[in-house]
């Protein structure tokens, strides 16, 4: 492979790149009218301009860009996360044309990528399940009928959902149909596909999921899980590996289990396994991400590996070069999400300009990032800023890190994430790490921050005032001074 | 003793102290110019980023967030007061759009009566489909969009009566 193009815009376009040109391979870039700026397009050695901003005119248009990748010679497409990274008729087209997708192939990501399609295809595998439907359901009445018998609270979800789009939970039957009518218009206009089903809601639960890396030899390892619960609006925030309550021998069940999903589809690539826990410790498969996670740079921090150039040696045919036994955990890692939203008004996002955008720096700090000071964040695109990673020895040492690189995190013009993740990383929950994904609801509130600015306000005002009070002090002792060279002179 | 009291804005928050308050906190400046302040047993810092030749206008650092700070002496409270003294009650007349999006759907007409928390209309943004309720009973006057149209951040959607 000579030339790769990297079918995705801001912090993950720039972070594939990056490993691209380590590699020695060209890299082309495609950008919308509204991303000119972006410094994805200004790193890339080639960049192409797909249209206007919209998702549907540029980033999501993949006849165009597999047009571009013949014009400019291209063998290899990366297409990250979102966008057209879990579309299996865009992988087949590219395979069609010629050209390499750095990813798995079509027949999997089907598979995967329809949610009821991938409990049938584990369903042989021995792989623990949420109890629910696994039908697809459009009739609200039928709907309801289920719901009674699987028994409130249910979830409603998407078949071809993700990242809490189409998804809702359903307390009490009289929310039912108007919150059906909801998920099933979200995954028609988000996925274009209504097709919605049932699950048990299982309380207390905790997202976990797996690594896992492929080869097209049926190798297959994974890279450990990562504790993914706390989250808002089911998207996550906050992420870290190793999970703090995960036990050798549980690694090893979910570790197999995450393994034997990927096998069940013939799964080629990198790649994540979704499990929910419950507070007794048991786990579920819930799906598979047939893509590069967003929160992939923290299996990266403690296993050493560059998931990136495991794809693209993957893509080129190569046999995995490392063994189930030769990967180790090497210490702790968190990631925090730095979106662009208002955590004191319902993490609506907070649409601006970066007037200061200073990232922390050192040892064991790493930001992947997709802007610059004096960047907007334009309105078409998820508000992610940036993804602020630490990697300690050990998890109390990473979360200090991590308190210490939010403070260091500067950036105005815009709300963040960023007081968010201090809450989480000073709350004692978090710190003994028992907790579950509805940390936000059971520990969160607006209040709690505000209280917490409020008190910080209070220190600066103080200083503030301090500070004028000296200042005013030096004035009265000029003023006095001079009147008594006054009265000396007088004498 | 002195009871002369202060009122200090700090980004929203705005706080009132008298002289005495201020010179019996356990502060300390340090050489480098940095505060330090215990209370109720914490210690914590403070860093002055820069400040008016007054003094009565400065920007403080606490645990890396930034703080804008307006000192009010007596006189410019009672200035203040002088000059805006008729606060106006806050009544809600319109409800504007908390965020960029899309309009999909409007629930109510003009004229029609809705209860607090009635679903007035959705919006999307970032793919989220956002239900924006009606913090107060009110009646629709008038309806300024349409379904499928864009409209940005503050922009006045719904009049009410």
């Amino acid at each position: 492979m000579k030339k790769i193009l990297v079918a995705n815009r801001g912090e993950i376009a720039l972070r594939i790149m990056r490993t691209i040109r380590k590699m020695g391979i060209q890299s082309v870039a495609v950008y919308s009218e509204a991303d000119r700026y972006s410094p994805h397009v200004l790193y890339a050695d080639e960049a192409v301009c797909l249209g206007a901003a919209p998702s549907s005119q540029s980033y999501l248009n993949g006849d165009k860009i597999i047009a571009f990748c013949k014009a400019l010679s291209v063998d290899g497409i990366h297409p990250g996360y979102g966008f057209l990274s879990e579309n299996a008729d865009f992988a087949q087209k590219v395979e069609d044309a010629g050209i390499t997708f750095i990813g798995p192939g079509p027949e999997a990501m089907r598979v995967m990528g329809s949610k009821l399609a991938a409990k049938e295809c584990v369903k042989h595998y021995n792989i623990p399940m949420v109890p629910g439907i696994d039908k697809a359901i459009e009739d609200v009445n039928v709907a309801k009928k289920i719901a009674a018998e699987v028994g409130y609270p249910i979830l409603i979800k998407a078949s071809a959902g993700g990242g809490g789009k189409g998804m809702r939970i359903v307390e009490k039957e009289a929310d039912f149909e108007e919150q059906m009518q909801r998920a099933v218009s979200e995954a028609t206009s988000s996925f274009g596909d209504g097709a919605v089903f049932i699950e048990k809601y299982v309380s207390s639960p905790r997202h976990i999921e797996v690594q896992v890396v492929a080869d097209k030899f049926g190798n297959v390892i994974h890279g450990f899980e990562r504790e993914c619960s706390i989250q808002r609006r089911h998207q996550k925030v906050v992420e870290e590996t190793p999970c703090a309550i995960m036990t050798p021998q549980l690694r090893k069940q979910i570790g197999d289990a995450a393994v034997m999903v990927a096998k069940s589809c013939n799964y080629v690539s990198t790649g994540t396994v979704e499990f929910l826990m419950d507070d007794q410790l048991n786990f579920y498969f819930l799906e598979m991400n047939t893509r590069l996670q967003v929160e992939h740079p923290v299996s990266e921090m403690i296993t050493g590996l560059d998931l990136v150039e495991e794809q693209i040696r993957i893509a080129r045919g190569e046999v995995l070069r490392i063994k189930q036994e030769d990967l180790v955990i090497n210490g702790h890692a968190i990631e925090l999400r730095v979106y662009a939203e208002d955590p004191l008004n319902n993490f609506l996002p907070s649409i601006g300009t970066l007037e200061k955008y200073v990232k922390p720096s050192g040892e064991g700090i790493r930001v992947d990032d997709g802007y610059e000071e004096g960047m907007t964040i334009p309105i078409y695109y998820d508000p992610l800023i940036a993804k602020l990673i630490v990697h300690g020895k050990t998890r109390t040492e990473a979360i200090e890190m991590m308190l210490q690189a939010i403070r260091d995190f500067k950036i105005k013009g815009v709300a963040t994430t960023l007081p968010f993740g201090t809450f989480v990383f000073e709350h004692e929950a978090f710190f003994s790490g028992y907790f579950d994904t509805h940390f936000v609801k059971n520990y969160y509130s607006p209040e709690k921050l505000k209280d917490k600015q409020k008190a910080n306000a209070e220190v600066a005002a103080i200083a503030a005032l301090k500070n004028w009070f000296q200042k005013q002090e030096i004035v009265n002792a000029v003023d006095n001074k001079s009147t008594s060279w006054k009265r000396r002179l007088a004498k | 003793m002195s009871d002369k009291t202060y009122s200090i804005k700090a980004n929203d928050f705005t706080f009132l102290f008298t002289e005495d308050e201020i010179k019996a906190t356990d502060s300390i400046r340090k050489p480098n110019g940095d505060f330090n302040l215990i209370r109720n047993n914490k210690s914590v810092n403070a860093k002055l980023i820069s400040a008016s030749i007054t003094g009565k206008n400065a920007i403080v650092e606490v645990e890396g967030e930034n703080f804008e700070i307006t000192i009010k002496d007596e006189l410019d409270q009672m200035l203040e007061v002088m000059g805006f003294g008729i606060a106006t009650t806050k009544h809600i007349k319109e409800i504007k759009a908390p965020m960029p999006g899309l309009v999909l759907e409007i629930s109510v007409i003009d004229g029609q009566e809705v209860k607090e928390g009635e679903r007035i209309l959705i919006l999307e943004a970032m793919k989220m489909e956002n239900s924006i309720m009606i913090p107060a009973d009110a009646i629709i006057k008038k309806i300024l969009v349409k379904a499928g149209q864009a409209v940005d951040k503050g922009q006045v959607l719904i009049e009410l009566d």
